[in-house]
C-alpha cells in the first residue's frame, strides 16, 4: 500500500498571550484550581483577526515553503471551525482567495465541534486513496477563535485561539497514516455548543463523561479493526484532543484502568512519557478547537523529535458528539518537516498582554463572528500591541464588511 | 433492574470520592451536597461517577448528567439504570 498522510504542517498560534495566571488573578478565579488546567498561557486574538485569517495565516507560510508546484496540485480545501461567519458561504472561499489557489480546486467548511479536523483529514486522505486524480494534494486548515470571557469562568483561562493547516497527499513527511486502522464512536448530546455568533454554552460535567465515554468506545472500535492492538503496547506516543491538560490525564488514567490494569505511580511514569510530550503547546496556546488535536501533534513532535519510527495513537473529539481514534507513523522526517517552522519560536515571540489590556480587547473581539452589514475595523489604535511580537510575519487582517462580504488585508 | 440498593450506590460514590479526593471530609458527604461543594473539581467529578459505574455495572447515557446535581440526584439517575 502507497503511503498516505500528512506531508506539511503548520500552525497560526495567535500574535498575543497573556499568562493564564494572570487571567486567574484578574478574575478572583480560585487558585486552588489553577493546577487542574496545567494552563501556562493562552494565546488572544486582536480585533482584525477572525477565523479567516487565523486559517490564512496558518496556511500561508506553509505553502510559501513548499512552492508553486505544490500549490498548483491543491484539488480540496477543507476548512473545519465551529467559529462559523455565515450560514452559506464558507470561510475556506475566502481562504482560497487569499491564499491564491487555483480555480480547480473543491472548497468545503465542515462543523463537528471540536473533531471536524479529522473527518476532513479522513475526507483528505479518502481523495489522496482513491488515485482518481493522481498526486493531486488536500489542504485541511481547522480555525477557530475564542469567545470566552467572564462568562465562561474557569474554560477562559483555557481557551485559545489560532489555526492549524495540514496538506495531505501520497509524500507524508509529517505522519504516514495506518491506512484502515481507526475507530469511531458518535451519539447525540448537548455538551458544548455555539447557539448564537457570541455565545458559548458548556455543561463541564456533561462534556467530560462524554469525552470518557467517546475515548473508550472509539479505542473499541479501531480494536475491532485492528487485530491486536493494546493500547499500553501498540503506541509509542499518544496525542488526544487538548481543551486542558487534564480531561487529556483523566481519559489517559481511565484507559490505563480499563486496559492497562495499571494505576497509581505507573500510570504517572506512562503518562509523563507517552503524553505529556503533547501537552506542552496546547498549554501555551490554549484549547484550539478543531485544530487541538493537531496542535498537539505538532507538539509531541517537537518536543519528542524521534530519529526512528515511532507509532503515535490519535484520539479525536469534538461535543455533540463524534470522536474517532487513529494512529500513524512519525519518524526522522516529521522532526525536519515540524522543524521548518518554527513552531516553538512563534509562540515564544508573541506579545505579551496584561488583564487590562486582554479586558480591554475582548469587547471588540466578542463581536468577532456576528454577521454584521457594514464593519470598519481600524487598525491603528492595536498597532502598538503588533509592535510587540518577536519578528512579526505579514499577516492578513480583516479590514471592513461592506454590504455582508469580508474585505482583508496584508499588514 | 438489579437489587442495588440507594444505600449501595451511596456508599460506592463515596468510597470512590475518598478515592479519588483524599482529603475530602468523610462527615460533609451527604445527600444534599453536591460534589463541587465538597472540593472536588470537574475531573475528580468525572473520575468518581465513572469509577462508580464501573464497580457498579452501570451504564448511565451522557445526556442524563448535568452539571451541579447533588449526591441524591446522581445516586437516583444511577438507580434508573441498575
Amino acid at each position: 500500500m502507497r503511503p498516505i498522510g500528512i506531508e506539511a504542517l503548520d500552525v497560526h498560534p495567535g500574535l498575543l498571550q497573556i499568562a493564564a495566571s494572570d487571567v486567574f488573578a484578574g478574575r478572583g478565579l480560585d487558585a486552588g484550581r489553577f493546577g487542574n488546567l496545567t494552563m501556562s498561557r493562552r494565546s488572544v486574538a486582536l480585533p482584525f483577526e477572525d477565523p479567516v485569517t487565523n486559517a490564512v495565516n496558518a496556511a500561508a507560510p506553509l505553502l510559501d515553503r513548499l512552492g508553486p508546484d505544490v500549490r498548483d496540485r491543491i484539488e480540496l480545501l477543507v476548512t473545519t471551525s465551529e467559529s462559523g461567519i455565515d450560514y452559506s458561504k464558507s470561510i475556506a472561499s475566502y481562504v482560497h482567495r487569499y491564499l491564491g489557489l487555483g480555480r480547480n480546486c473543491r472548497l468545503v467548511e465542515m462543523k463537528q465541534a471540536c473533531y471536524s479536523a479529522t473527518a476532513a483529514l479522513q475526507l483528505a486522505l479518502a481523495q489522496t486513496a482513491s488515485g482518481f486524480s493522481e498526486g493531486a494534494k488536500a489542504l485541511v486548515v481547522a480555525t477557530d477563535v475564542s469567545l470566552a470571557d467572564a462568562r465562561a469562568e474557569y474554560a477562559e483561562p483555557a481557551t485559545g485561539t489560532g489555526a492549524v493547516a495540514m496538506l495531505v497527499g501520497d509524500e507524508p513527511r509529517v505522519l504516514t497514516v495506518d491506512q484502515g486502522a481507526f475507530g469511531t464512536y458518535s451519539f447525540e448530546t448537548l455538551d458544548s455548543a455555539r447557539p448564537a455568533p457570541d455565545l458559548d454554552i458548556a455543561d463541564v460535567d456533561r462534556s467530560l463523561l462524554a469525552y470518557l465515554e467517546c475515548l473508550g468506545g472509539s479505542f473499541a472500535d479501531y480494536c475491532s479493526r485492528v487485530e491486536g492492538a493494546d493500547f499500553v503496547r501498540t503506541f509509542d506516543h499518544l496525542a488526544m484532543h487538548t481543551p486542558f491538560a487534564g480531561m487529556v490525564k483523566a481519559g489517559h488514567r481511565r484507559m490505563m484502568r480499563e486496559l492497562g490494569a495499571a494505576a497509581g505511580p505507573e500510570v504517572e511514569a506512562d503518562f509523563a512519557r507517552r503524553v505529556a510530550p503533547s501537552l506542552v503547546y496546547p498549554g501555551e496556546v490554549g484549547n484550539l478547537f478543531s485544530g487541538s488535536l493537531y496542535l498537539a501533534l505538532a507538539a509531541l513532535i517537537d518536543q519528542v523529535r524521534p530519529a526512528d519510527p515511532a507509532r503515535v495513537g490519535l484520539f479525536s473529539y469534538g461535543s455533540g458528539c463524534s470522536s474517532e481514534f487513529f494512529s500513524g507513523v512519525i519518524g526522522a522526517d516529521s522532526t525536519a518537516a515540524l522543524a521548518e517552522t518554527r513552531i516553538a519560536e512563534r509562540i515564544a515571540g508573541r506579545g505579551r498582554l496584561d488583564f487590562a489590556e486582554y479586558d480591554a480587547l475582548l469587547d471588540e473581539t466578542r463581536g468577532c463572528l456576528r454577521p454584521d452589514r457594514h464593519r470598519r475595523v481600524d487598525h491603528e489604535p492595536h498597532l502598538a500591541l503588533l509592535d510587540r511580537v518577536v519578528d512579526r510575519p505579514k499577516i492578513l487582517a480583516l479590514a471592513a464588511i461592506e454590504d455582508y462580504h469580508r474585505r482583508y488585508e496584508w499588514i | 433492574m438489579s437489587d442495588l440498593t440507594r444505600t449501595q450506590v451511596f456508599d460506592t460514590l463515596r468510597r470512590n470520592a475518598l478515592d479519588v479526593v483524599p482529603e475530602l471530609d468523610p462527615a460533609a458527604f451527604a445527600a444534599e451536597r453536591t460534589l463541587s461543594e465538597l472540593g472536588c473539581n470537574s475531573i475528580d467529578r468525572a473520575e468518581i461517577v465513572t469509577l462508580t459505574m464501573e464497580e457498579l455495572g452501570i451504564v448511565v447515557p451522557v445526556h442524563e448528567f448535568q452539571q451541579g446535581y447533588d449526591i441524591a440526584t446522581l445516586v437516583d439517575v444511577m438507580l434508573k439504570h441498575a
